[in-house]
C-alpha cells in the first residue's frame, strides 16, 4: 500500500514545491492523508494477527475439555484482550484507514481538514497498542475482567488494568480526534457541487459513525476514568461497601457500548453499499432510503442498551421497553438487506473477490443479525446470557459483517492504492477458506450455547468437547487462511499487473477518476459534480 | 447549513420535516418525496425533528409498556 510519489520527486513541477522527508520521517511526520490512511491500515493488520494469536490461545486451550495449556487467570486475559484488541485495535482503526484513504478522495477533497490532528490521532495508537500489550508482562497479567472490565471485577486486579484504562483513554481522544476530522472533512471541502444526498453511502455511513464516535467516547472515558479513581483514589462509584453500584458501570459501559457495535458496523454498510452497485452494474437502489436507515439506526442504538443487561434484574417495564427498542432496529437493518438484495436484482453480476465478499457480508452478517432479535427477547436472553450462543451471534456480526466487508473494501480499492491488481484466483481462496472456516468456527458454538456452555472458561463439562474441538479446528483454519490475504496485499504492494484508473466497471465515484495510484496530493483543484 | 453550490431553496414546511423524519425510522421514502425532501429540507431542521422524534419514540414505547403491565 505504497501512496505514489510521482509528484513529489518531480519538483520541477510547477504546481508543488512541497518537499518532505523520506524514509522512516515520512510516515513519522506525514500529513497526507494517504500516508496516514496506509499507517492505520497497517496497524489495524497488525493488531488483527496479535487478537489472533490470542484466539489461538483460547481455542487451543479449548480443543478438549480439561486444562492443557494455560492456568484459568491467564485464559481470562486472553479472551479479555482478544476483545479489547480487535474491537479498538483492529476493527475501528482499519475503518478509519478507509476514511483516511476514501473520504478525501471520494468527496473531492485535497486532504482532511485537520492534517496534523491527524497525523496524531494516529501516532497516538502504537503507545495505547504497547502500553496494551505491555500489560502481560506486569504483575498480576494482563487485564482479565473481559473486554467489558465490568466493577468489581476491574477495581480488583493488578496494575495491568491500569495500563488497559490508559490504552483505551489514548485510543478514545485518537478516535474523537479522527471523527472531528472526519466531520468537518465531510461538512467543508465536499467538491463544488456534491450535496448532502449526492455524497456515496460510504461517506454518509462515516458520517453518522463519526457523531456516534464523538457522543459516546466520552462515556466510556468516563466510565473506566471512575474505574481508575475507585482503584486508587477512595472513590466508591461502583463498590457496594461504599455506597456505590457495580450496576451502574453495566449501564454507563453499554450506554457506550451498544452505539459502539453500530461504530463497528455501519462503515461496514457503507462499504458494501459501494462494492455491490460496482459488481452489479447498477446504481444503488434506495440510496435515500439508505441515508434515512442508517440515521435511524444511529439515533436507535442510543435507546437499546440494557438489553445486554437483562440478568442484571430490571422491572418489566425495564426489560419490555429495551426489547421492544431493540427488535425495532431490526426494521432499518432489514431495508438495508433488501435493498442490497434490490441492488443485485436483475443487475449483470460479476463475482471478483470485493463482490464475493460482499455477498458474503450479507448472507452471514444477515445470520447474526437474526440472533440478535433471538437474543433481543427477554425470556430467551435470561437463558443464554453469557453462553456460547452469545458469542456465536456477536462473532457472525463481527467477523462476518465488519471483518468480511474490511475484506471487500480491501480487495476493492487495492487497485486504486497500489497501482496494481491484487492476484484474483489468491483472493478468491482467501474468500472461501475465510467463510467455510468461519461458520465452522462459529456455528457449532449456538448449539454450544443452547446447551448451556457458558463463554469465558477453559474448561468446559464432556458433553461440549465434539462441538469445540470442531470450533478449534474451524479457528485455526480462519487463522492460516488470515496468511493468505497478507500474502495477496504484499504481492500487490510490490508489483504486478497494472492497475487501470478504473478496474471495476460499475464503480462510479470520484476516486476512479484519479490515476492508479493516485497522485500524491490530489483534487487540489476540485472536481465540479453534476 | 447551504447545499455545497450555495445554491437557496425554498424552505420545507415543518410538516415535511416530519413526515421525512417519521419516514426515515422505517428506512423508506417514497422517490417523488425523497427528491423534494434532497432539495428543501435543512439538516438542522432533520437533527432537530430527529432528536423530538427519538423522543416521542420513547416516550409512546414507555406508555406501551405501561399499559402491558398495568
Amino acid at each position: 500500500m505504497e501512496a505514489t510519489h510521482a509528484h513529489d520527486h518531480g519538483h520541477g513541477h510547477d504546481e508543488h514545491a512541497h518537499h518532505h522527508p523520506s524514509g522512516i520521517m515520512r510516515w513519522v511526520q506525514t500529513t497526507n492523508h494517504k500516508d496516514i490512511g496506509t499507517l492505520y491500515l497497517i496497524f489495524s493488520l497488525t493488531m488483527f494477527f496479535i487478537g489472533g494469536i490470542l484466539a489461538f490461545g483460547i481455542r487451543a486451550e479449548l480443543f478438549q475439555p480439561g486444562l492443557q495449556y494455560w492456568d484459568p487467570e491467564f485464559f481470562n486475559s486472553l479472551t479479555t484482550m482478544h476483545g479489547l484488541i480487535m474491537v479498538f485495535g483492529a476493527i475501528m482503526p482499519a475503518f478509519v484507514g478507509f476514511a483516511n484513504w476514501q473520504i478525501p478522495m471520494m468527496i473531492g477533497a485535497p486532504d482532511m481538514a485537520f492534517a496534523r490532528m491527524n497525523n496524531w490521532s494516529f501516532w497516538l495508537l502504537p503507545p495505547a497498542a504497547i502500553l496494551l500489550i505491555t500489560s502481560f508482562f506486569v504483575p498480576g497479567g494482563a487485564p482479565a475482567a473481559g473486554w467489558t472490565i465490568y466493577a468489581p471485577l476491574s477495581t480488583q486486579m493488578g496494575p495491568g488494568m491500569d495500563l488497559g484504562i490508559f490504552a483505551l483513554h489514548i485510543m478514545g481522544a485518537s478516535s474523537i480526534m479522527g471523527s472531528i476530522n472526519i466531520v468537518t472533512t465531510i461538512l467543508n471541502m465536499r467538491a463544488p457541487g456534491m450535496t448532502l444526498m449526492k455524497m456515496p453511502l460510504f461517506i454518509w455511513t462515516w458520517l453518522i459513525t463519526a457523531y456516534l464516535l464523538i457522543a459516546v467516547m466520552p462515556v466510556l472515558a468516563g466510565a473506566i476514568t471512575m474505574i481508575l479513581t475507585d482503584r486508587h483514589f477512595g472513590t466508591n462509584f461502583f463498590n457496594a461497601a461504599g455506597g456505590g453500584d457495580p450496576v451502574m458501570f453495566q449501564h454507563i459501559f453499554w450506554f457506550f457500548g451498544h452505539p459502539e457495535v453500530y461504530i463497528m458496523i455501519l462503515p461496514a454498510f457503507g462499504i458494501v453499499s459501494q462494492v455491490i452497485p460496482a459488481f452489479a452494474r447498477k446504481p444503488l437502489f434506495g440510496y435515500g432510503s439508505m441515508v434515512y436507515a442508517t440515521s435511524s439506526i444511529a439515533i436507535l442504538s442510543f435507546i437499546v442498551w440494557a438489553h445486554h443487561m437483562f440478568t442484571t434484574g430490571m422491572p418489566a417495564a425495564g426489560q419490555l421497553f429495551f426489547m421492544f427498542a431493540t427488535l425495532l432496529i431490526a426494521v432499518p437493518t432489514g431495508v438495508k438487506v433488501f435493498n442490497w438484495i434490490a441492488t443485485m436484482w436483475k443487475g449483470s453480476m460479476t463475482f471478483e473477490t470485493p463482490m464475493l465478499f460482499a455477498v458474503g457480508f450479507i448472507f452471514v452478517f444477515s445470520m447474526g443479525g437474526f440472533t440478535g432479535l433471538i437474543l433481543a427477547i427477554t425470556p430467551v436472553d435470561i437463558q443464554l446470557q453469557d453462553t456460547y450462543y452469545v458469542v456465536a451471534h456477536f462473532h457472525y456480526v463481527l467477523v462476518a459483517g465488519s471483518l468480511f466487508a474490511i475484506f471487500s473494501g480491501t480487495y476493492f480499492w487495492l487497485p486504486k492504492w497500489t497501482g496494481h491488481m491484487y492476484d484474483e484466483t489468491l483472493g478468491k481462496w482467501h474468500f472461501w477458506l475465510s467463510l467455510i472456516f468461519f461458520n465452522i468456527t462459529f456455528f457449532p458454538m449456538h448449539f454450544l450455547g443452547l446447551a448451556g456452555m457458558p463463554r469465558r472458561i477453559p474448561d468446559y463439562a464432556m458433553q461440549f468437547a465434539d462441538f469445540n474441538m470442531l470450533a478449534t479446528i474451524g479457528a485455526f483454519g480462519f487463522g492460516l487462511a488470515q496468511l493468505l490475504f497478507v500474502w495477496g496485499l504484499v504481492k500487490c504492494a510490490r508489483g504486478g499487473e497494472k492497475a487501470p484508473d478504473k478496474p471495476w466497471e460499475g464503480a462510479d465515484t470520484l476516486e476512479w477518476t484519479l490515476s492508479s495510484p493516485p497522485p500524491y496530493h490530489s483534487f487540489e483543484t476540485p472536481p465540479v459534480v453534476k | 447549513m447551504d447545499t455545497a453550490d450555495g445554491h437557496k431553496t425554498a424552505g420545507a414546511t415543518p410538516l415535511q420535516v416530519v413526515k421525512a423524519v417519521f419516514w426515515s425510522f422505517l428506512g423508506i421514502r417514497k422517490q417523488a418525496e425523497y427528491d423534494k425532501d434532497a432539495v428543501t429540507l435543512k439538516p438542522v431542521q432533520i437533527i432537530i425533528a430527529g432528536i423530538v422524534g427519538a423522543i416521542l419514540l420513547v416516550l409512546s414505547l414507555v406508555m406501551l409498556v405501561r399499559f402491558i403491565i398495568r
